[in-house]
């Protein structure tokens, strides 16, 4: 599968919320810890749901969360 | 690895093992006779059997292993390769379902064409896990 043609800041949100981990922010947003590591590695393109449901974790807009490539245009 | 990857490898290797057993042991000379039909169906007993004990142990292994996974559903990525191996496992069963319409106007034995079915639901199987570890693997 092609990688998404965004980017996210998953993981500096993690550290920066308590360097909350993997498997807290999946059991907050309701997906396993290895879904969480397939997004932030950018090999997996979570739904819309999951993606609003990441950014409310971080209390920050979706844009905040991801962004989209420019390349990728 | 995750729990549930860690289920797929074992339901693979238990269909591998169990009906590589069934179609290696299969005296085939008889498979044209009506014999072929009682002996696919003695032999199935025992495979299911092996089956069932082999996933029920491997799980509860698994399961006193991973306490903490073991309630973990499956979220929308296990759906998608969940979905993506179904898909790939379709060609397995229409070609093998296709083969087996044709050798029944061919006029193949009962048996024979019983042989042709599991084999056509196992490459299946085996497609459909084998397409979910490959996705599980690669972290896609």
């Amino acid at each position: 599968m092609a990688k998404p043609p965004f980017t996210n800041d998953i993981r500096t949100l993690r550290f920066l919320a308590g360097e909350m981990t993997q498997g807290d922010l999946g059991d907050r947003v309701g997906v396993t810890r290895q879904t969480i590591a397939a997004i932030e590695q950018g090999k997996y393109s979570p739904s819309l749901e999951v993606a609003f449901r990441i950014a409310r974790c971080f209390d920050k807009p979706l844009e905040a969360v991801f962004q989209w490539s420019d390349d990728a245009d | 690895m995750a729990f549930r990857e860690k289920i797929h490898w074992v339901t693979l290797m238990t269909m591998i093992l169990a009906f590589g057993w069934y179609f290696f042991a299969y005296p085939w000379q008889i498979v044209g006779s009506p014999a072929g039909v009682t002996t696919t169906a003695g032999m199935l007993v025992p495979v299911t059997i092996a089956i069932i004990v082999m996933m029920t142990l491997a799980t509860a292994f698994l399961a006193i292993r991973n306490p903490r996974e073991v309630d973990t559903r499956e979220d929308e990525r296990d759906r998608s390769f969940h979905r993506r191996g179904t898909h790939y496992a379709y060609y397995p069963l229409v070609v093998g379902i296709w083969i087996n319409i044709f050798l029944i106007f061919w006029g193949i034995g009962q048996a024979q064409q019983l042989n042709l079915m599991i084999a056509t639901l196992v490459v299946a199987e085996i497609v459909r896990i084998g397409t979910q570890l490959y996705l599980y693997r690669r972290g896609a």
